[in-house]
């Protein structure tokens, strides 16, 4: 009875086995001869909490491919089409483990472009190096994924920290600029792992920009009185005060800054809740002239950027946000590449990656260089600030910096001029 | 000057926390019930109160008129309809944990409920008193939390009133002291139980109106604040009415004055140290006997 059960695992395990081997050694349609379509697998969260964003990033992308395929597809292939395969991480990172393994393996994708969440890139990006599969991500902003010696990964958004290190620069270059000298910094920031890596980058760049931090606050998200910590900020008299929240509390914040008429010479946020349409209905006109970053804002300066803007809104009812445009943008960067490598050998495709260098076309919405360097870092991820600001008695995130990037006409209002007259 | 504005905004938001801790020390003290339904009913209160303030333009301290009513009848039908069969089938069980793990079933069908209904959003008043402070000297004091903490001081008066000078008031005290007595003195005790729970809920609203115009209401909002309820109530002393205020103040200030010397984080840690310290060494807390009643 268990000898007969023995055996028939024996078998499972052989065949299993058999059928790794096959799936690990077939390899892929590396021809360069007849190739008609070339597969591109996506993983995103496209149910569960973050659903919202993983849906347009599909929608981005989903329009990015349908331009490139309306072109002539890729035409060192012989005008093979690009198509799409989704998978559905549902934000967890065992099931964007198991799906990037099933792209590779059975759907037998080209590349991998994904994920919206850092904590499933991480493990995902480990899967697809050990098939050596190229695996592109245009979102996740967690430092550490560009940072592992990995060969086949891509990023084309920021390294968190990298926000942390403009926030700085802003502070000094505006400083500068307006003859306000800046010592004095206040930290806030929410007690989990994403508000403790703002404080750990802030910590690093401000010291090297030889700025003094006065106080560092950690606060527990969903607290029902923010007052305490902002009665300790106005004690210290800050210069500057660094946030990074949630949207319950930026708003919460924001609202008890006004009620104690806190002043400093800015309020800077670190987009996450201050980058949610929901804030400016809770803290109404109270946000006006607080400062926030991110990599990329409807108004921003740039080539094709109210045009691609304008078509998405068309087909899909709403504006884009950075998450979506960096999405858009990583398409035309693979079919660059794709273009360049001429075949759908995953090493050529690798190295036609690593040599990207894209100056002009669609991509300048979101950066006017693009290249990588030997980590596959994006080398020069651009960040803007925007400013809160009243346009026409309504409040708009209006982009303020750098000034090239800046919405014609706009400067910023700097020092921050206080509660009066609201 | 900082030291002063914190105490001031402990006594404040300890206030509100005692209000909270009101309704739940009542429906203990009497029916011998953890009620951890007491957050969803608070959040319920918020989000009618800012529907009628968005939709009517209602301020949300006129909805008072509303929405205690409406908390007091939902609270009403609650003990009627859902405890009270529970309490019935567990009349000889020792140690009876239905009504509790009934009440915690609750909580977690009205927060699901409310998030399919009215969505996650948060929503806050924007009345004209909100985020107004009154200055004096450097002081800044939070308008709406000060009304907030009249409105608890007059709440508390008129129910510690209510129960030693009413017939009905103290038909809830007989009860809350001996069930079987009560009922041997021709109280009507399924009644008692029915309005006393009635009345905590409707304490709950009073508290999310008044919350309504400085914090945000969502789903889950009670969760915010219902442990913060609960330590405050075992602080006070478990059915104990002047202990809820004295016990919402203390942990007010505690959160405030502390903040000011370590961080936010420290001070949530030192509340329920503060609680098991309480627990350990003065079960019955600051008022309590078994006997208030």
């Amino acid at each position: 009875m268990f000898a007969k059960h023995k055996s028939k695992l024996y078998l499972l395990f052989a065949t299993l086995l058999v059928v790794m081997l096959v799936a690990g050694c077939v390899g892929r349609d590396t021809s360069t001869g007849q190739v008609k379509e070339v597969k591109i697998g996506n993983i995103l969260p496209l149910s569960g909490a973050a659903a919202p964003l993983g849906k347009i990033g599909k929608e981005a992308r989903e329009m990015a491919v349908e331009e490139i395929n309306a072109a002539g597809g890729i035409k060192s292939l012989g005008g093979a089409k690009i198509k799409m395969i989704f998978a559905d991480s549902k934000g967890d990172p065992a099931t964007g483990v198991a799906e990037a393994e099933r792209l590779i393996t059975q759907e037998k994708v080209a590349l991998i472009t994904g994920t919206y969440q850092s904590g499933v890139a991480l493990p995902a990006t480990e899967v697809a190096e050990r098939y050596k599969v190229p695996f592109f991500c245009p979102v996740p902003s967690e430092d550490v994924i560009t940072e592992r010696g990995f060969k086949y990964v891509f990023r084309l958004a920021e390294k968190t920290s990298w926000r942390n290190r403009d926030q700085v620069k802003f502070i000094q270059d505006m400083a500068n600029k307006y003859g306000t000298p800046v010592k004095t910094v206040a930290l806030i920031y929410e007690d989990t792992a994403w508000g403790q890596g703002a404080a750990r980058g802030w910590e690093k760049y401000l010291g090297e920009a030889g700025l003094q931090i006065v106080l560092k606050e950690p606060y527990p998200r969903n607290s029902s009185d923010l007052t305490p910590v902002v009665l300790k900020v106005k004690q210290k008299k800050p210069d500057i005060i660094l946030l990074c929240s949630y949207v319950s509390d930026a708003a919460l914040l924001t609202n008890t800054f006004a009620e104690h008429k806190v002043k400093p010479v800015a309020f800077i946020g670190t987009s996450g809740g201050f980058a949610d349409p929901v804030y400016f209905d809770t803290a109404g006109d109270n946000c006006e002239y607080f400062f926030d970053i991110s990599t990329w804002e409807p108004d921003v300066n740039r080539p094709f950027s109210k045009e691609v803007n304008e078509k998405f809104k068309q087909k899909y009812g709403y504006g884009m946000n950075a998450e979506a445009v960096k999405a858009y943008v990583s398409m035309y960067v693979i079919k660059d590449a794709l273009e360049r490598a001429g075949s759908l050998d995953p090493e050529a495709i690798r190295k036609a990656l690593a040599e990207t260098h894209l100056t002009s076309g669609v991509t300048q919405m979101y950066a006017s260089e693009i290249a990588f360097d030997e980590t596959g870092q994006m080398v020069n991820a651009p960040l803007v600030i925007s400013q809160f600001r009243k346009v026409n008695g309504k409040m708009e995130r209006v982009t303020v910096w750098p000034e090239k990037d800046a919405r014609p006409g706009w400067k910023p209002e700097w020092p921050f001029p206080g509660w009066e007259g609201r | 000057m900082g030291l002063l504005s914190a105490i001031i905004n402990g006594i404040l938001m300890g206030g509100i926390y005692g209000l909270l801790a009101l309704g739940l020390t009542l429906i203990f003290g009497i029916m011998k019930i953890i009620n951890f339904a007491h957050g969803a009913f608070l959040m319920v209160a918020m989000i009618f109160s800012y529907w009628l303030w968005k939709i009517m333009g209602i301020d949300p301290y006129l909805s008072v008129v509303i929405i205690i009513p409406v908390l007091f009848v939902l609270g009403y039908l609650t003990q009627r309809y859902l405890i009270k069969p529970v309490l019935d089938a567990e009349k000889d069980v020792r140690e009876p944990i239905g009504a509790l793990l009934l009440t915690a079933g609750l909580s977690v069908a009205i927060e699901n409920f409310m998030l399919m209904v009215f969505g996650a959003d948060y929503l806050m008043a924007k009345t004209t008193y909100s985020g107004a402070s009154i200055y004096v000297s450097g002081l800044s004091i939070s308008v709406p939390r000060l009304y907030a903490f009249v409105a608890t001081l007059i709440a508390t008066f008129l129910f510690y009133q209510f129960l030693n000078k009413t017939e009905l008031g103290r038909a809830m005290r007989a009860t809350g002291q001996d069930r079987g007595v009560a009922l041997l003195m021709g109280i009507d005790v399924p009644k008692v139980y029915s309005i006393a729970f009635g009345i905590g809920t409707a304490l709950a609203g009073l508290t999310g109106i008044f919350l309504i115009p400085f914090y945000y209401a969502h789903p889950s909002v009670g969760e915010v604040f219902i442990t913060k309820a609960f330590i405050i109530v075992v602080l006070g002393g478990l059915g104990s009415v002047p202990g809820a205020l004295a016990g919402g103040l203390l942990i007010g200030l505690v959160e405030s004055v502390a903040a000011q010397y370590m961080t936010a984080t420290w001070t949530a840690i030192l509340v329920y140290f503060a609680f098991l310290a309480f627990l350990l060494f003065r079960p019955s807390g600051l008022f309590g006997s078994r006997y208030e009643w």
